[in-house]
């Protein structure tokens, strides 16, 4: 099924991007006969995914104002110097930047992911939206284009009713997002979302839609390749947020019949064709409580996420991005595509879920990862390695196969007991939390649980409290212990730890 | 016949730990055996021990601790991933700061008084030792009969008054008894 064909061998492919999405073009990469070239930056210097490549090329970045993933020029520079024929540019970065894929492609140096001008129009939401609604695609009732002021934002929203949101046309990350909940304060908030959205992306435009109170995320993968030919693999569900960040993604979703399948994700395919599009992209969609569900955008990359499609369809994404880069016609058809049993995706990031999720720089002393065949690890970290405050907080993901949703639950978790690390907070016990609970188990649960659900409670255990008592009182033991034995009346042992030990062992 | 009992004498390897959400864990470490929390024997075995972290398995599960923290007796300790604060005190420091109740009643409730006149043929056990209720603390002769005189609770001696050999009056205070009962 899988031909590597003259037109890869040794071809030299670059990677744009660090940690596991690094290891994981690697390996695709290797597969098809390809070396594959990384950046060493400064900022991290014993990274992992430098071990698995086949040539470093130090970016000497450490004087530089930005890492060099995000320095376009410096990356193109070095690619010409090194005779690169591709780069990928994984995700985050500069993966969906289109100057900078049109500065590639300037320089005769392939480009994973589709067009620049693709890249472009789906980076603002506005043109985005507009090609869907041309697409028929349905939209979330709102604005057709940018608010022109707070006057207008406050008409509209009567219109189409309270809660209203209002969206940086150029935003992202939640930036230049505010959500309205009554007329009085709609002005106010307009501005300082247009204030926000002004600083943050030199973009003040803003939109404004309904606010769906209890949304589901989905979004549907779809390859495409330049003669036309495009395919979806299901959808994911990516509702388990915190700060508008996903952190569990599933594959396929509980909320998505398999009619709705079909109807969504001809519609994913309709779209992605009238538009042009070929490499891998997701369509996001929003779904209302009600079952209705909308068109969010479309992202033009690889996702973090992209695992759980491989595991329950057996397509190797990042492969036939790769291929489609160099003309390969998609030789898979929808009718192949068949969905087979349940993935989930748990992030780990050095946060931690006790403080509203703050990150965690540092050191991690022990890491442990949980090794089955249902399991499948991505990470660019090991013991000893340094999570720096340079880059995102993400150092692993853990993802499961499973027959259906309640296997995959169950494999899942037991995973995550056999995860552990030591020196930094994770997520870990988050997702257990989450995994455990009844609205993930029932499939209920939507974008806002963590703001309306979650509380830090919710990760303790007894087991987990008894056993922090005893620890605590042994470290205290041992120390006490060996001070009383200054006190005549009680008569000690003065005792280490490591005595104390080998005696609880008994 | 002493061995099967749960405290083993040693006062001093009785601590409290007190979570910051005010919940309070008894924990007794002995020489030998299992840790004995708020009064029951735990099936705690050690499988690692570095600086600062432990391996626990307990319930068929492993445990993996981290010590992150260490104030005074104030201690910050990871399990699993997840953080719990505690506050340690040994027995007779939570006894001194008057955080045991020690309402006048109750606690000579728990001391031991002579029953019936008599004479002190033997005394089981030392001050500041960790009593079991109904172990014996001593042996009282009285009309040739042996009498074990038993504690009536889980406690600490605190004093002893009489020695051995000693004659003694029906309701004469023999030994005050702390109750660890918290």
């Amino acid at each position: 099924m899988f031909k590597v064909t003259n037109n890869m061998i040794k071809k030299r492919l670059l990677i744009a991007n660090r940690s596991e999405i690094a290891i994981r073009i690697i390996r695709s990469a290797h597969k098809l006969g390809m070396y594959a070239i990384v950046f060493r930056s400064d900022k991290e210097q014993d990274a992992l995914y430098l071990k698995f490549a086949d040539e470093i090329i130090d970016a000497k970045d450490a004087d530089d104002e930005k890492p060099i993933f995000l320095n376009q020029q410096k990356i193109v520079d070095f690619a010409v110097q090194h005779n690169i024929d591709l780069i990928h540019p994984g995700y985050g970065f500069l993966s969906e930047n289109p100057d900078f894929a049109a500065l590639c492609i300037a320089n005769n140096i392939n480009f994973i992911g589709p067009s620049p001008e693709l890249i472009r129009d789906m980076g603002l939401k506005t043109v985005a939206k507009h090609m869907a609604v041309e697409a028929g695609l349905p939209l979330v009732p709102g604005s057709e284009g940018p608010i022109a002021n707070a006057q207008d934002a406050k008409e509209f929203a009567d219109k189409i009713g309270y809660p209203v949101i209002l969206k940086a046309s150029a935003g992202g990350g939640g930036r230049g997002m505010r959500i309205v909940e009554k007329p009085e304060t709609i002005e106010r908030n307009f501005k300082a979302a247009y204030d926000e959205a002004l600083a943050a992306f030199g973009n003040g435009d803003i939109f404004i839609e309904k606010y769906l109170q209890n949304p589901k995320h989905l979004e549907f993968q779809i390859l495409g390749d330049k003669h036309g030919n495009v395919i979806h693999l299901g959808e994911r569900e990516c509702s388990l947020q915190r700060k508008h960040q996903k952190i569990i993604e599933e594959a396929p979703s509980a909320s998505v019949t398999s009619k709705m399948r079909e109807e969504m994700g001809a519609m994913a395919v309709r779209f992605a064709q009238k538009i042009g599009y070929y490499s891998a992209g997701t369509i996001e969609y929003i779904m209302d409580e009600d079952g209705s569900y909308y068109f969010m955008e479309m992202n033009t990359r690889i996702q973090v996420e992209h695992p759980v499609t491989e595991m329950i369809t057996g397509v190797d994404l990042v492969d036939w991005q790769i291929k489609i880069a160099l003309d390969e016609k998609l030789t898979l058809k929808q009718e192949d595509i068949k969905i087979n049993g349940w993935a989930i995706e748990c992030r780990v990031n050095t946060e931690d879920p006790q403080n509203r999720f703050s990150p965690q720089t540092g050191f991690i002393d022990k890491i442990n990862f949980p090794q089955n065949s249902s399991v499948r690890l991505e990470t660019g970290f090991l013991s000893g390695s340094i999570v720096t405050p340079y880059f995102d907080s993400m150092i692993a993901k853990i993802i499961v196969h499973g027959t259906d949703r309640e296997d995959v639950i169950n494999k899942t978790l037991n995973a995550l007991y056999n995860f552990n690390i030591i020196g930094l907070k994770t997520t870990v016990p988050f997702c257990i939390a989450v995994l455990k609970h009844p609205d993930f188990i029932n499939a209920t649960y939507t974008t806002r649980w963590v703001d309306k659900v979650y509380t830090p409670d919710m990760l303790e255990n007894e087991d987990d409290e008894v056993i922090a008592a005893l620890a605590a009182t042994i470290m205290y033991a041992s120390e006490y212990l060996q001070l009383q034995g200054d006190i005549p009346a009680y008569k000690n042992d003065a005792l280490n730890v490591w005595v104390l030990n080998k005696r609880l062992n008994y | 016949m002493g061995t099967s009992y749960k405290y083993k004498r040693d006062a001093s390897r009785l601590f409290i730990a007190v979570r910051d959400n005010g919940k309070r864990y008894k924990i007794y470490i002995p020489r030998e055996s299992n840790p004995v929390i708020d009064g029951n024997e735990k099936e705690i075995d050690f499988i690692e021990q570095d600086d600062f972290q432990y391996t626990f398995n307990f319930n068929d599960k492993q445990f993996y601790c981290e010590l992150v923290s260490r104030d005074q007796n104030k201690a910050v300790v990871i399990v699993n991933g997840v953080e719990y604060k505690f506050s340690l005190e040994s027995i007779f420091s939570y006894v001194r700061r008057g955080m045991i109740s020690t309402g006048d009643d109750k606690s000579s409730a728990n001391n031991i008084v002579a029953p019936m006149p008599g004479k002190i043929i033997e005394i089981c056990l030392h001050e500041g030792d960790l009593v079991n209720a109904g172990e014996p603390v001593l042996t009282l002769e009285a009309m040739k009969m042996q009498n074990e005189i038993t504690a009536d609770c889980d406690g600490v001696i605190q004093k002893i008054r009489v020695n051995e050999g000693q004659s003694v009056m029906k309701d004469e205070l023999l030994v005050e008894i702390q109750s660890i009962d918290v």
